[in-house]
């Protein structure tokens, strides 16, 4: 169902045309929107004017004209249920960080930075003719990294040196000019950028006909640009380019990922398996092979890690606007008094239990396929409904977040490049040891206060969500039509990587398994913290998984709840992070995502009807759980 | 006409690693054509310097003497002269680049061009035009006897059996008995784009061509099905690039066969002033292959002088 009222905050020269791609899917599924832009810029006027002529339905569209601070304004507004923003990164970034807990999901789309990749095996010609359209164009929406194979980077440079010689700056309008200005702003930015590399001992080459005037900038070609330094590892404006070579095509994707924007790709090369190899292999949103900057509304687009998670365009475009039927309006559940720098900080001491009944060996953490002592070297007892100890739990701390991470991470290429149908019989597996330890586990949850008919169903519930997830995803990707293009566009969906999840309290072991089974088969690698008040029957399934499932694929830390979330919410290297706990938990939460903008999904502090088909085992949970990857392939010979 | 172009010896070497990539290719063709318009006054020149570079041909099995005697008139005079006049270009020698007939109307054309007091060079097709499906030791008569009869530029047509079987070593042997045979005339190569299967063997038939020693590549031979493309083009002209680059000689590109509109003739010019620059816009390195483009173009020049549109019974037939 769709959403609500949509905000869209927009930054100066945005092209009329991606205004229209995120305005019209939202009205197109019945929201309303409010777009913020900034004064000043005659685009947006066209589109109030626009606006004004949609008389049978006054109000659906409205535009306001205003700095960047009325963005967080806009958002507190109640009833807004979305806010889009479009623009630069840090200013995406605190934009998150303002509006934790108030409420409205955010979608952000930044860096408008793109990458082409030319091999050997390139036509190195029309590879230079993508750079022209990737880079010197008005179509273009950034700056452009360029990655040359070292055997063809004389032949490309002399090419494209010759090629820039012959670009034609001047107004836009005028239909014989390649590229035109976008403002004194993007003018400077970019003077800046050259004069700081030519200062890193890089080589800056410009050419084309240019008027003399501002705010006109000569197309850029900057190379020798030391890896190092800090005008490598930040955005390149518009219009340059920055070439860097590379040897082997394994170092290409190293140095292509080995950035923190992710948005869109280019592969130029001839062979069509290097082709896909590279395509396959890039964190990005969208890769064209032998051609770059192709769009259709049909394909959608956006990007991953910090270019945002805002689509559009395509189904995922649509979902931006959509929400599962039946859940509420969001509503701001913002507390002001929320000290971020002091959240889960510290670990509240406990004393030691009474006299203990019965031996309880504690269980440690579940980390790299065993268990193992934590990091600080205490436990912390666990009560049952009645007040007496149950068991004693690991104490886990950021010591052991760190270990569970990197063993994730080392799980994480063998897991993903498992085909659907072995990640489905892994989990079949899981499924019939769970329904072998039943009598075990009703009786664990039993002692929590879990009536016994409830307990069954839990348990038989988790068994039958394994193996629905299992045989639920077996689709590698889809082909999409494209109008305009002969061949092919792949829509794949690829794992996030690696997703930590923070167990809610009700229903202990059936969250656990609900959240665990989408995640792992869509190829991620998971970091858990089960439910702080009942953990052991999480802990019992990690037996389990310790014999069926690879190492370090499930890691599972107990602790304190708000020091593990601390831990997991400020890591740079997880890729997204559901929260099932409290509400101030969910607002840190959110504000420490802006860190390196990872996913996050939030409960708000409300509970989840887990039991239910469409809460808990719904498309939502398979939705969130991998991104889309655009894979363009046109085809002739 | 300018020096001959003496070729270099063959280098496979640089064929051998070249990929072309078509949809590329076809977007940027389709880019040039929406690119660089030329408006008004502009466009009357770039017209009136199209027609210096046409090579009015005519090459139907029903030609004869009084057809090729009114094409070599009309490449004299292409453009009515009070037309010329009020653009003041009466007394600039405009005529057009050559004249292009089969072998055997050579002597004709050379008589009527004589008589008409021009010395624009008569071009002749040879070596089994347009199929090239004739014994080596025939084509090569062929040019000798063009030669013989007062041809001053030939324009040969390669073997394709050897370009799709890949004979690169013996397709450059033929093309340089050509260049022999041509002894001080001119040497065109057509390519026969249309019938080499992929843009990667234009390319490569494009350098063989130019490394055995011809003055001009062309595109086709206004025969096959597809003749004269702004894809092919744009790779042929990259060749060309290419092998100015690699030698500093100079090689000039005809495209033939299809080009019937004003408009099309400036797209032409556009490409070669992007892809190669100022210096290929000119007879000595660029010719277009065509019969009615002259009709359209003066039609368009009296349109500009005028601004009426002229009927064809206006104008002078050629």
């Amino acid at each position: 169902m769709r959403t609500g009222v949509v905000g869209l905050i927009l930054p100066p020269t945005f092209p009329f045309l991606d205004m229209m791609w995120r305005i019209c899917p939202a009205l197109a599924v019945g929201c309303t929107v409010v777009v913020l832009v900034p004064p000043a810029t005659p685009t947006p006027l066209l589109l109030a004017q626009l606006a004004g002529e949609l008389a049978p339905f006054p109000g659906i569209l409205n535009v306001i004209s205003g700095p960047d601070s009325l963005g967080p304004v806009l958002a507190a507004q109640p009833g807004v249920q979305k806010v889009a923003f479009c623009g630069a990164t840090e200013e995406g970034r605190a934009l998150r960080r303002t509006l934790a807990g108030w409420g409205p999901e955010l979608g952000l789309a930044l860096a408008a930075e793109s990458l082409l990749l030319l091999t050997e095996v390139a036509d190195v010609d029309s590879a230079v003719e993508g750079i022209v359209d990737a880079a010197w164009s008005d179509r273009s929406p950034g700056g452009l990294r360029l990655l040359i194979q070292e055997a063809v980077w004389d032949e490309t440079m002399r090419r494209l040196q010759e090629r820039m010689g012959r670009l034609r700056c001047g107004r836009g309008l005028d239909g014989a000019v390649d590229m035109g200005a976008r403002g004194a702003a993007a003018r400077d930015l970019a003077q800046r950028y050259v004069r700081e590399a030519q200062s890193q001992g890089a080589q800056v080459f410009q050419a084309g006909s240019v008027p003399s005037d501002s705010p006109f900038f000569p197309p850029t070609l900057v190379s020798d640009l030391p890896p190092a330094s800090p005008c490598a590892q930040a955005e390149v404006p518009w219009p340059l380019v920055v070439a860097s070579p590379f040897r082997t095509v394994k170092e290409a994707l190293a140095v292509a990922n080995g950035t923190p924007r992710g948005g869109s790709a280019s592969v130029w090369s001839e062979r069509l398996g290097q082709a896909l190899e590279l395509a396959y292999g890039l964190q990005v949103g969208t890769v064209w092979i032998n051609a770059h900057g192709l769009r259709d509304p049909a394909v959608p687009t956006g990007g991953c890690k910090e270019s945002g998670s805002s689509w559009h365009g395509g189904q995922d475009g649509l979902y931006e606007y959509l929400r599962p039927s039946g859940t509420p309006a969001w509503i701001p559940y913002l507390s002001k008094t929320l000290n971020y720098d002091a959240f889960g900080l510290a670990l509240p001491s406990t004393l030691p239990a009474g006299p203990e009944t019965g031996p309880a060996p504690p269980y440690g953490l579940f980390v790299g396929g065993r268990f193992q002592a934590p990091g600080a070297r205490s436990s912390r007892p666990i009560r049952d409904s009645q007040g007496s100890l149950h068991g004693y739990v690991a104490e886990g701390g950021a010591k052991d977040i760190r270990g569970a991470v990197e063993a994730a991470h080392q799980a994480a290429p063998g897991w993903m490049s498992q085909s659907p149908a072995a990640r489905a019989a892994l989990l079949w597996a899981l499924a019939a040891a769970l329904q072998r330890r039943e009598p075990n586990l009703v009786s664990r949850l039993e002692r929590h206060g879990v009536e016994l008919k409830v307990a069954k169903v839990e348990v038989e519930l988790s068994v039958k969500r394994l193996r629905a997830w299992g045989a639920r995803v077996q689709a590698q990707g889809c082909a999409l039509q494209v109008a305009e293009l002969r061949g092919p566009v792949l829509q794949l969906r690829e794992p996030l990587g690696v997703l930590a999840i923070v167990c809610p309290d009700e229903w202990p072991l059936l969250a656990f398994v609900s959240l665990l089974a989408p995640a792992l088969v869509h190829g991620n690698t998971v970091v858990l913290v089960p439910s702080g008040a009942c953990p052991i029957p999480a802990l019992e399934v990690c037996q389990e998984m310790a014999t069926l499932l690879p190492a370090g694929l499930v890691n599972v830390v107990t602790g304190d709840q708000d020091h593990l979330t601390r831990c997991l919410a400020l890591h740079q290297d997880i890729q997204a992070l559901w929260y099932f706990g409290s509400a101030q938990g969910s607002q840190f939460v959110e504000w420490a995502s802006a860190g390196n903008l990872k996913l996050v999904w939030v409960n708000r502090g409300c509970p989840r009807a887990w039991d239910q088909e469409a809460e808990g085992a719904g498309p939502e949970l398979g939705r969130r759980a991998a991104r889309t990857k655009a894979l363009w392939l046109p085809m002739g010979d | 006409m300018s020096a001959h172009q003496q070729g270099t010896e063959l280098d496979l070497s640089w064929i051998s690693k070249i990929q072309v990539n078509k949809p590329a290719v076809l977007r940027r063709a389709e880019q040039i054509q929406a690119r660089r318009p030329v408006k008004k006054e502009w466009q009357a020149a770039w017209l009136l310097k199209a027609v210096t570079c046409i090579d009015l041909t005519t090459l139907s099995g029903d030609d004869t003497a009084s057809n090729i005697q009114r094409l070599c008139y009309k490449a004299k005079y292409p453009i009515r002269e009070d037309l010329l006049k009020a653009l003041n270009m009466h007394d600039k020698g405009i005529t057009t680049a050559a004249v292009c007939v089969y072998p055997a109307r050579v002597c004709d054309a050379v008589k009527a061009l004589k008589a008409a007091g021009c010395d624009i060079p008569v071009a002749s097709v040879a070596t089994g035009f347009p199929a090239g499906q004739t014994h080596l030791k025939t084509r090569l008569e062929e040019i000798r006897l063009a030669v013989e009869d007062g041809a001053t530029e030939i324009d040969v047509v390669i073997n394709r059996t050897l370009v799709l079987t890949g004979q690169w070593k013996a397709l450059y042997d033929e093309i340089r008995q050509f260049r022999k045979a041509c002894g001080e005339a001119h040497l065109k190569t057509i390519l026969a784009t249309g019938e080499l299967g992929s843009l990667t063997n234009v390319y490569k038939a494009s350098m063989i061509a130019m490394m055995a020693g011809s003055d001009f590549i062309k595109t086709s031979t206004g025969k096959e099905t597809v003749n004269a493309t702004f894809p092919v083009a744009i790779v042929m002209l990259r060749a060309i690039r290419d092998f100015f680059w690699k030698t500093g000689n100079k090689v000039g590109f005809k495209p033939a066969g299809g080009i019937r509109s004003a408009k099309d003739s400036l797209v032409w010019l556009s490409l070669i002033k992007e892809e190669l620059g100022d210096e290929w816009m000119k007879p000595e390195l660029f010719r277009i292959g065509a019969s009615t483009l002259l009709a359209d173009i003066e039609r368009q020049i009296y349109h500009h002088v005028t601004g009426r549109y002229a009927a064809y019974h206006d104008l002078p037939m050629s």
